[in-house]
């Protein structure tokens, strides 16, 4: 390695949090030998420090975290809490943006009055086509549609959902989600507790493909075959993050005494 | 109202940290104090799902990214971009520099630099965070992270040089 590349490698080298990053290994073993190259290191650590002292400098409200802890939700039941909360309240608004949001919330609601008293003199025709077969990620659409919520981190909580009956979706791989309407699902089709268990994970499902209003659907949907693969890799685990996780558990032990 | 202490002592530990990273991206009091308030309210609701709990300050600033980006409606566009001569076009600038400009400049400094590169940046700079657990938070690749970092950098010192330089003149 020559003195060109160590630099550009150790241009990103912060201090002894990435002591442990084998990129930077050979790096700082080549400015151990290059006098102008380590007094160049040290000037570029003590410029980190100043900045990162100078962003940490920075504090909010004094009364954020009252505000927050306030204003926390509170659960009836495990996944169900999204269903009573609360949202909290923006922060410094001015009265000028209060009022402009209301007149749009009001000139909004009227111009939806209008068109669902007009939309629903008709009805509200189903279009169905031929039978489709979609593999893709099995989701828990109410936190989907919601929150945006997928993927194996959310995977207990769409289990849960899909389990108690709530509606089930799956997203293509070409990114199309679709609802998944059973073939017995006025006599408590079987398709949620086949689902339950396969929640973020793929699999291939068959339907006629619909759509109400919009919504895209899969009719009489069957599961075809059961993937077992995630779409995501896991996250990494950080010692800091374990260290205050163990203080958090810590405190409430404490708490609970 | 009960207080669950659990949640207290999460959001003392973590609401500085987020609101500073909010800060950074919005440059607006009330949008960092709304993204960090709503990160901890959905913590509050989908928290339970997180099983391993040593990755709760990733998944804390994970959520208030994609809180942001739903906010500022941005589509990402990832791409891989060679980190090569960055540290030549270094501009040098010493410690004591940076230490004459407050907070709030320093701040408003970073607001110039693009928001792609920005996030990776304040990071970088404020969390000690692996630069794989940057990625993971802003849910782009390694690669892309320390690149964007490089050039974030380069664009830090150049601007930094210029506030230095104008203070100077105005004094």
């Amino acid at each position: 390695m020559n003195t060109s590349k160590a630099k550009e490698t150790l241009l990103l080298y912060r201090g002894p949090i990435d002591d442990c990053d084998p990129q930077f290994e050979e790096a700082l073993a080549h400015a151990r030998g290059d006098a102008e190259l380590a007094q160049w290191m040290r000037e570029q650590s003590k410029t980190y420090g100043t900045i990162r002292s100078k962003l940490r400098e920075i504090e909010p409200p004094s009364d954020l975290a009252e505000k927050i802890i306030r204003n926390r939700p509170i659960p009836l039941r495990r996944g169900w809490t999204q269903i009573i909360r609360k949202r909290p309240t923006s922060f410094g608004r001015g009265w000028t943006q209060i009022l402009q949001l209301a007149a749009a919330i009001v000139i909004l609601a009227g111009i939806t009055a209008v068109w669902l008293s007009l939309s629903q003199r008709g009805r509200h025709p189903l279009v169905q086509g031929q039978e489709i077969v979609v593999k893709g990620e099995v989701l828990d659409m109410t936190c989907y549609i919601a929150y945006n919520m997928s993927g194996p981190e959310h995977a207990a909580c769409a289990r849960d959902c899909i389990r108690k009956g709530l509606p089930v979706g799956i997203k293509g791989e070409d990114g199309k989600v679709y609802l998944l309407v059973g073939t017995n699902w006025r006599r408590g089709e079987p398709l949620n507790s086949q689902l339950a268990e396969y929640a973020a994970k793929t699999v291939t499902v068959k339907g006629k493909v619909g759509t109400r209003d919009g919504f895209a659907m899969l009719i009489d949907a069957t599961v075809v075959s059961f993937g077992v693969e995630t779409a995501f890799p896991e996250p990494v685990v950080d010692d800091h993050d374990i260290a205050r996780v163990a203080l958090l558990v810590a405190g409430k032990r404490a708490a609970k005494r | 109202m009960s207080v669950d202490p659990e949640f207290e002592n999460l959001v003392k530990l973590y609401y500085r940290d987020l609101y500073r990273f909010g800060f950074s991206l919005t440059r607006s009091e009330a949008d960092a104090c709304d993204l960090t308030q709503e990160t901890f309210y959905i913590w509050a609701n989908k928290g339970h799902q997180l099983k391993d709990l040593g990755k709760v300050k990733g998944w804390l600033f994970t959520t208030l990214h994609r809180e942001f980006l739903q906010m500022s409606r941005r589509q990402e566009r990832f791409s891989d971009e060679p980190i090569s001569e960055v540290a030549d076009n270094l501009p040098p600038v010493a410690a004591d520099v940076v230490n004459r400009i407050d907070a709030r400049t320093m701040l408003g400094v970073l607001g110039q630099i693009d928001e792609d590169y920005r996030a990776p940046l304040v990071l970088y700079y404020s969390e000690d965070l692996s630069y794989k657990q940057i990625a993971d938070v802003l849910e782009i690749p390694l690669g892309t992270v320390q690149s964007r970092i490089a050039r974030a950098k380069t664009h830090l010192f150049q601007l930094l040089t210029e506030t230095n330089h104008r203070s100077h003149q105005s004094t």
